[in-house]
């Protein structure tokens, strides 16, 4: 792997370098498997980027190590057969371009190698680094194919997450498939995680950044359901805002269960049968008119739900220690206790019952 | 009530419809064993305390064990269960759900956010919110919150029709 990645060392750093022949040649080689790659897709059957990539198992591992001359190849992908018209060595654009078309009819990636290496190999204009980058490359290739094939599966053991997000020059048809293949991500037993230039390769901190990732995209979630956190940035505050909501409808649940208790009257609930209704209102308003003004307790109960409840759970904890106290409050005699009182009529009841069943 | 497109489920089964039919079922059994005669603060109160337990014991039974959380709650429910029965005591375990005075957290909160890991405290907090949140990680953790969220919000949602209603058929 260490002389995979120097020889990819070398060729990434022959490619960056402008107006030199082996540059070019290099770059024509990466061209072509990126052609092959593209037009893969036109015999197989493969939605997804990742199936694409996963073919040929040489060239998964030597984009691995040289993304950035990927990224350069990929982008001036349209460009190459003006690249390749002005070139100075027409021998080699033929050559080239003969490979071109084996790589297109051929499937297999290893017979690939072979057949571009003949004409690379018998190609007179390549100087001696020429030479010997060719060289190392089907040597890498052949004799390291049983060493290449465990540093994919250890790739592959290595958590993989958005491996199209990587390639940044693939065109707008692989993002559909990042979709597809984000969910699958998701569901593999192993995740894989592509590296990205400039960041480290070493297992622990691809997964501490597939680990990151994953919160991230969990954040992103939350973030979306909670309202009014979409504006925030910085995960502090972001979850601040969430413990926030999640208090807030804790607090509304208790809010809401205590006016059940209270405006609680006698219907049965038995969806199925008819309903009984007994007479009187139960509730004693109680201690909520010396919380809330009587008359202002059905607009409590109307104007608190449009609004936020952060300002509301200060009735509900104010409540909570008179209703530890013994007093009753019995000369509360509210108007909202005529207000709260029920017909007894059981048509009225069951006409409500069917009410209630639509709403909820 | 908001259904991703990851849980498509069959409107008659929903969480909604399966925490409504628990929940108006409970309600019913909680008046019904009220006395006719005029309740008491401490029989509201009393009242109080039982239509919020039904509430989240119909919530997590509708979820059933899916989730951590609604496993958590679900031990926690049962477990109280056993114990008020052995000990036949009124002083009520606390329903955990119920926060702390809010006063106290957000002195915590503005303490420790000076402190540089300023996340851990957050992520304590909603473990304390979250049931059953102590044992997860971070990434489940997150997971539990969103969709405790989302069954809060549906409770919420439903409870307040009911009182809606309530008021409305005056």
């Amino acid at each position: 792997m260490e002389s995979n990645a120097g020889a990819t060392e070398t060729r990434s750093n022959v490619t960056v370098s402008d107006g030199g022949e082996v540059a070019a040649f290099e770059s024509l080689q990466f061209t072509d498997e990126i052609h092959r790659l593209i037009s893969a897709p036109a015999t197989d059957n493969a939605s997804s980027f990742t199936a694409l990539l996963e073919l040929p198992a040489t060239q998964v591992v030597e984009l691995l190590h040289s993304p950035e001359s990927v990224k350069l190849i990929v982008a001036s992908a349209p460009n190459v057969e003006d690249f390749k018209g002005s070139f100075h060595f027409p021998s080699n654009t033929g050559l080239i371009q003969k490979d071109a078309r084996f790589s297109v009819f051929s499937g297999e990636g290893n017979n690939k190698n072979d057949k571009s290496n003949s004409p690379e190999m018998t190609s007179k204009n390549s100087s001696a680094n020429l030479e010997k980058a060719v060289k190392s490359e089907p040597a890498e290739t052949a004799s390291s194919l049983p060493l290449v094939s465990d540093p994919t599966v250890e790739n592959r053991n290595i958590k993989r997450k958005d491996r199209e997000k990587k390639v940044k020059g693939s065109t707008k048809k692989s993002k559909p498939a990042t979709n597809e293949s984000l969910e699958d991500a998701e569901k593999l037993p192993y995740v894989h995680v592509r590296a990205r230039r400039g960041q480290a390769t070493d297992s622990h901190s691809l997964a501490e950044r597939a680990r990151r990732e994953k919160i991230n995209a969990r954040m992103k979630l939350l973030q979306e359901l909670v309202p009014g956190c979409n504006k925030i940035s910085g995960t502090a505050l972001v979850l601040d805002e969430i413990i926030n909501h999640v208090q807030s409808l804790q607090r509304q649940v208790e809010f809401l269960s205590m006016s059940l208790a209270a405006v609680n009257p006698r219907i049965d609930f038995n969806l199925d049968s008819s309903f009984t209704s007994e007479s009187g209102s139960t509730m004693d308003g109680g201690n909520f008119p010396s919380l809330v003004t009587p008359l202002m307790w059905p607009d409590v109960q109307v104007n608190g739900y449009r609004q936020q409840f952060q300002h509301q759970w200060h009735f509900d904890t104010l409540k909570q220690p008179i209703w530890g106290r013994e007093e009753v409050c019995n000369n509360y005699v509210t108007p909202e206790n005529s207000l709260l009182s029920y017909d007894s009529s059981a048509n009225s009841a069951t006409l409500h019952a069917n009410q209630l069943k639509m709403e909820l | 009530m908001m259904n991703t497109p990851q849980q498509v489920k069959n409107p008659s089964s929903s969480l909604k419809s399966r925490f409504i039919t628990r929940f108006l079922g409970a309600l019913t059994k909680i008046t019904a064993e009220d006395p006719i005669s005029s309740s008491s603060p401490t029989r509201i109160f009393q009242r109080y305390r039982r239509i919020k337990v039904a509430s989240n014991k119909s919530m997590a039974y509708s979820v059933r064990s899916r989730r951590i959380w609604s496993r958590a709650m679900l031990s926690r429910f049962r477990s109280r269960r056993s114990a008020f029965s052995g000990r036949r005591s009124s002083v009520k375990t606390t329903n955990c759900t119920t926060s702390p005075p809010p006063a106290l957290i957000k002195v915590t909160i503005n303490e420790k956010k000076t402190a540089k890991g300023g996340l851990d405290m957050q992520t304590d907090e909603l473990r304390e919110l979250v049931p059953g949140g102590e044992a997860m990680d971070v990434c489940n953790l997150l997971d539990e919150t969103a969709h405790y969220i989302k069954c809060l919000t549906t409770q919420v949602q439903v409870m307040r029709k009911i009182v809606d209603f309530y008021h409305l058929s005056k």
